[in-house]
């Protein structure tokens, strides 16, 4: 479960070495993203309905193997459309596993109150160290190794999970008559997906900003967003605190938003102010994906069936947020990049650096960005070779720096609209948690 | 298949008693603590931020005061280059990475549509507004800017761009060109 609902979020920072490597832009990269989460949102309720009909056990086990079998094909893509169309069939068994999970949780957690709240718990800690991993991997092995990976660790998941559908294939104790499914919660699914959509834009919005705009190392960016998937542990030991599901629903809304609106009002291009508001939404996703999760599953039966709602909830949030932002942003970049050259250029030119010498490293600047179409410029090459005369060296030196702080600025800024909307949609969600009432069936 | 009776009332938490206040305290500790992060952050100019505008090449830019023949160059270029980029009416920045090489002054020329003509006549323009600002702010003497003027308004194209890129050197050339006033330059040069 935790391995599949990370999938969703573990790609996040593997995607600039993805655009590189592909040859693609942002908008097109986005797609390796969207493409799993609208496949999700599909197929949850669908594959639910499956696994309720073929047992559960044998839909978990042959999801799985769907999983690992099209990890390994995302791992050996060697075109955006070939890896898009991996991810899709990778959701689908992705789908498959995670709804039949829910069915199969009460027999090893004890009840079903308990199976979902573990199962909600998965999903939110999934989510949350996915990035921190794929980030990891990425820089350590390469991002195949990300959808390499999995293949084994799906695979080794899926071995107890096959004695109980050798069990369900043997004593055919499949359920042959499905209980009414009643109506899905839908407000609670509502403000899922609203959150979800929230969340999304933190996790990938941070990710770009960190390597694309700020030019972190995908390491050192996953080191930075691992502050997210921390608080999210703790936000998860909040629940002795013996709330009402609908009190953390709102609280962990709210933390979302305000941390979300704090990352768009970044003061300043520092990775350190990144964290108080990673504190608050690792804490409030952890607060408000396992309230509305439970609250979507209580009194309703069959779990399967009303998680491939959640699920279906929560992907759709993700591709909303995804397809709704990613325009904002990248056409924001767009300007505040020309913005931040023309203003580089400036002071370049007005330096007292030797004509000579900043015509030509205008002219640099020039062809680096002809050769980052689309994309937030790494300035730094422009500034290579340094000039041998020492005066004029730390005369450039300054000037790059003067330059590299006008473009993370710019980057910062342009971000800035995205956080915000984002942090609007996790706002507007406390509707809906608001007219949630009392879950009775 | 489960076959555990599914649980009831979510929305009704273990709290007990207690759960009605432990709510309003964790939602009032919620937003207290957002508006909180969000309010410093504002404060610390967080919505303030503004990209540097450059500045329009047509709006005359002061001269400091420049004490070597490197300064007096590196001004006149500066001010060839808003000349020019004046005349053109694109961004002084936009016309200085164009002129580093011909890769550059061609695409230069498919972006803005400019041909080598409109080129060479705006760089000849800006060359001689630098002349101006040079003599203006005491930089040349009349005696040195007026045959200088003259000349950079017959110059060449790469000439000229090469004089706006490499004034220093080009000044100290165009000793040769301005006949009886060879050598004045030294002298009135600091």
């Amino acid at each position: 479960m935790g391995l599949v609902l990370a999938d969703s979020s573990v790609v996040v920072l593997a995607l600039p070495q993805i655009y590189r490597d592909l040859d693609t832009s942002v908008a097109g990269v986005t797609w390796v993203l969207v493409s799993f989460n609208l496949v999700m949102a599909l197929a949850a309720v669908p594959a639910a309905m499956v696994a309720r009909r073929s047992g559960p056990g044998r839909a978990a086990a042959v999801g799985l193997a769907i999983f690992a079998g099209a990890g390994i094909a995302c791992g050996l893509s060697d075109s955006l459309s070939a890896l898009i169309a991996a991810r899709c069939v990778q959701a689908l068994g992705g789908a498959a596993a995670v709804t039949a999970a829910l069915e199969l949780l009460p027999a090893t957690v004890g009840s079903e109150r308990r199976a979902a709240v573990v199962w909600a718990s998965a999903g939110a800690t999934g989510a949350a160290f996915g990035p921190a991993i794929g980030g990891i991997l990425t820089q350590l092995v390469s991002w195949q190794s990300i959808f390499l990976l999995q293949a084994p660790v799906a695979l080794v998941a899926a071995v107890p999970i096959l004695a109980v559908a050798r069990h369900e294939a043997a004593t055919g104790i499949v359920e042959p008559e499905l209980r009414r499914t009643g109506r899905p919660h839908l407000w609670a699914n509502l403000a899922l997906g609203m959150v979800s959509a929230a969340i999304a834009a933190a996790l990938f919005l941070l990710v770009l900003l960190l390597i694309e705009g700020w030019r972190l190392s995908p390491i050192g960016a996953a080191i930075v967003v691992s502050a997210m998937p921390l608080s999210a542990l703790l936000g998860s030991r909040l629940d002795p605190l013996a709330a009402s599901a609908k009190a953390r629903a709102a609280a962990g809304a709210i933390l979302v938003s305000g941390g979300l609106a704090a990352l768009g009002l970044l003061p300043h291009a520092y990775v350190v102010l990144t964290l108080p508001p990673q504190l608050l939404v690792g804490v409030g996703l952890a607060l408000v994906l396992s309230a509305l999760t439970e609250t979507a599953l209580a009194g309703r039966a069959p779990q399967a069936i009303h998680g491939g709602w959640t699920i279906s909830a929560r992907h759709a949030g993700v591709v909303v947020g995804l397809l709704l932002l990613t325009p904002i942003f990248t056409s924001d970049i767009a300007t505040q990049r020309h913005d931040a050259i023309e203003a580089g250029t400036a002071v370049i030119l007005d330096s007292r650096v030797d004509p000579l010498v900043k015509i030509d490293l205008a002219q640099r600047i020039g062809d680096q960005l002809e050769s980052e179409k689309g994309k937030v410029p790494t300035i730094g090459p422009a500034f290579e070779p340094l000039p041998s005369d020492p005066g004029q060296r730390a005369e450039v030196v300054g000037l790059r720096d003067e330059l590299q702080d006008q473009l993370n600025r710019g980057a910062t800024h342009a971000f800035s609209p995205s956080f915000l909307l984002a942090a609007l949609l996790g706002l507007l969600a406390l509707i809906p948690i608001g007219l949630a009432r009392r879950v009775e069936l | 298949m489960s076959t555990h009776p599914p649980f009831r009332g979510s929305f009704v938490g273990p709290g007990g008693t207690n759960e009605p206040r432990n709510g309003r305290l964790l939602v009032g500790g919620a937003i207290a603590v957002a508006l909180v992060l969000v309010g410093v952050y504002l404060a610390s100019g967080g919505a303030s931020y503004t990209p540097k505008k450059t500045q329009d090449p047509c709006k005359p830019r002061p001269w400091g005061n420049p004490e070597s023949l490197g300064e007096i160059a590196n001004q006149f270029s500066v001010s060839a280059l808003d000349g020019a980029a004046c005349k053109l009416g694109v961004s002084r920045e936009a016309l200085a990475r164009a002129l580093a090489t011909p890769a550059g002054r061609e695409r230069f020329r498919r972006r803005y549509g400019i041909d080598d003509a409109k080129l060479a006549e705006a760089i000849r323009a800006g060359l001689v507004r630098a002349v101006d600002d040079a003599e203006r702010a005491g930089a040349l003497p009349p005696l040195v800017a007026d045959p200088l003027r003259s000349a950079v308004r017959e110059i060449p194209l790469d000439q000229a761009i090469e004089l706006v890129r490499d004034a220093r050197s080009a000044l100290g050339s165009l000793e040769g060109l301005l006949g009886p006033a060879s050598g004045l330059l030294e002298r009135f040069l600091p």
